[in-house]
């Protein structure tokens, strides 16, 4: 047993070395199908991610009617604080909310001295806690819970976040098409490639077929030169994704200062393991179907 | 050891071999002859399940080639020493690597196969030269090296396609005389030829064909 794996492993050997070139582009077509697949796996990863930690910090404006009693106000603020579902409450009044849009937006400030403290209504500033499930749907239902006589409007950016969310899932199917595309054209060119090695030694291989081999020892080496290709194509690939990450990383971080930078991630190890083990099956795959279209014609 | 009943092979709508029926006992020593395109390598390639005929019936060792699943064609292949008539030697490997790849295919331990090639290489007069390359070998050595290879696992049958046909009068005996060796331990020997002279001192069966007809038996 011992003397038969060194025998595959030997001839394995030879054959990756007597073909380096083919076995090369072999190795590096699966590299940049992988590399692909990680980069799409990387957009699709921090873009859940990223979604998921603004999800985390929900707001709430809980605009009143102009002539809202102040304790009443109040009551509605406590009665918010008090909820389990609601982090934390902050009244903001028309004079704040005046204030604060003059200070932020400073071209305003003259329109506003000049039509009052009370132009812009007063509000609570309501942060949920995260929930548990849905989240969409149980801020719906909590606005709607809010809604009083006292109350003008809830704004929860349900028209952004719906818009968002289509935005979403129109990038991912988007990103499934591409992939798809990748994958079959990866799959395509591997099997080229690797019918091209197996083409090339149709000779020797049709030699030891007379000779007596069996299909399973013409086909061993190629699997062993499978799993070579996908494993050095699916570390290449890691390698790589981790330069992009980089490079992504630190462009974005010029462009939109640390804040977001921060926020991008690299893939989980267990992702990259999955990507190289894709490459080992991409490999191995398109030695067998190669190997069987030989042995299927040879005398 | 080797049966064809009515065997026809077509190969579109030319017959290379025409209802054909001959019977090689175990042990026997027979030549194949007949000029150039009479269908004798077609013949052999028949017996060795590289093609399939296209009508009739062919045993081997009382197994139906003709019928045989594919994945069955290495065990035929490997109670056979086949000398191919272009040698198929593989130019990346060595002499005794290409001897060696019969025992190779079957598994046996390398310090087993270098002994065993050694030997053959000592038979066929190629003695010391184990390390080089075929297509650094001349066209006779290249044959010899082909009879090696077929003879290297002591088959029960083997097919021998103008295994002299590179070589001068002395090296050609010299081969002949080593199939006959082969044969006197108990080899069934199938010689396709079209040297007369050889015929003529080395006298056993010989069966002609024209045109993919048997025309002669005896
Ligand atoms: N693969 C093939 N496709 C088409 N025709 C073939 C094929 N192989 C052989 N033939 C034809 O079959 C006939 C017999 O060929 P074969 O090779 O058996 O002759 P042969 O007796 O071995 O001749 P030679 O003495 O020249 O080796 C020839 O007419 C040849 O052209
Ligand atoms: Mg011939």
């Amino acid at each position: 047993m011992k003397g038969t794996t060194a025998h595959i492993l030997r001839r394995a050997a030879r054959s990756l070395w007597e073909n380096l070139y083919l076995n090369a582009v072999a190795t590096g077509v699966i590299a940049a199908a992988l590399l692909l697949m990680g980069v799409y796996l990387s957009v699709q990863y921090n873009v859940d991610r990223i979604v998921r930690t603004w999800n985390q910090d929900v707001h709430l404006s809980v605009y009143f009617k102009p002539d809202t009693p102040e304790d009443e106000r109040f009551a509605l603020r406590d009665r918010l604080a008090a909820d389990p579902r609601v982090a934390a409450v902050r009244y903001v009044s028309e004079a704040e909310a005046a204030t604060w849009l003059a200070e932020h937006v400073p071209d305003t400030a003259p329109v506003l001295a000049e039509l009052g403290d009370d132009v812009l209504p007063a509000s609570i500033e309501v942060t949920l806690a995260p929930p548990a499930a849905d989240m969409d749907a149980a801020i719906a239902s909590f606005a709607e819970e809010i809604r009083s006589p006292v109350v003008d409007s809830v704004d929860f950016g349900q028209q952004w976040t719906e818009r968002f969310h289509a935005f979403l899932s129109l990038l991912k199917l988007l990103g499934a098409v591409l992939g798809t595309l990748i994958l079959v054209a990866a799959l395509f060119l591997v099997m080229n490639t690797v019918h091209l090695i197996v083409y090339n030694r149709r000779d020797e291989l049709e030699t030891e077929r007379l000779v007596g081999a069996t299909g399973a020892f013409i086909a061993v080496p190629f699997i062993v030169e499978g799993v070579v290709h996908g494993t050095l194509g699916g570390g290449l690939a890691a390698g790589g994704l981790w330069l992009v990450h980089r490079l992504v990383a630190s462009r974005l971080q010029e462009a939109f200062g640390l804040a977001l930078a921060g926020q991008l991630a690299f893939l989980p190890g267990s992702w990259l393991l999955l990507l190289s083990l894709a490459g080992v099956v991409l490999g191995v795959g398109a030695a067998l179907v190669s190997v069987q279209r030989f042995l299927a014609q040879a005398p | 050891m080797i049966r064809l009943y009515h065997l026809t092979k077509t190969y579109g709508d030319l017959p290379a071999l025409s209802d054909v029926s001959l019977h090689v006992a175990k042990g026997e020593f027979c030549y194949v002859t007949g000029p150039s395109g009479a269908g004798k390598t077609t013949l052999l390639r028949l017996i060795y399940g590289a093609i399939r005929p296209t009508a009739g019936k062919l045993l081997v060792g009382g197994v139906d080639v003709a019928r045989l699943p594919r994945r069955r064609l290495p065990a035929l292949r490997r109670n056979m020493g086949i000398v191919f008539q272009d040698f198929k030697l593989i130019p990346r490997r060595t002499v005794a690597e290409n001897v060696g790849l019969a025992l190779e295919v079957i598994g046996t331990p390398r310090e087993l196969i270098q002994r065993r090639v050694a030997a053959v290489l000592g038979i066929v007069g190629l003695r010391g030269r184990g390390g080089e390359y075929p297509p650094t070998l001349s066209g006779g050595e290249q044959q010899r090296v082909a009879v090696a290879r077929a003879i290297v696992n002591d088959p029960s049958i083997v097919l021998a396609d103008e295994p002299t046909g590179n070589l001068d009068g002395a090296m050609a005996i010299e081969v002949m005389e080593i199939l006959q060796a082969i044969n006197l331990r108990g080899t069934t020997v199938l010689v396709a030829t079209h040297d007369a002279a050889l015929m003529k001192r080395f006298p056993y069966r010989v069966v002609r064909f024209e045109h993919g007809r048997k025309v002669s038996d005896g």
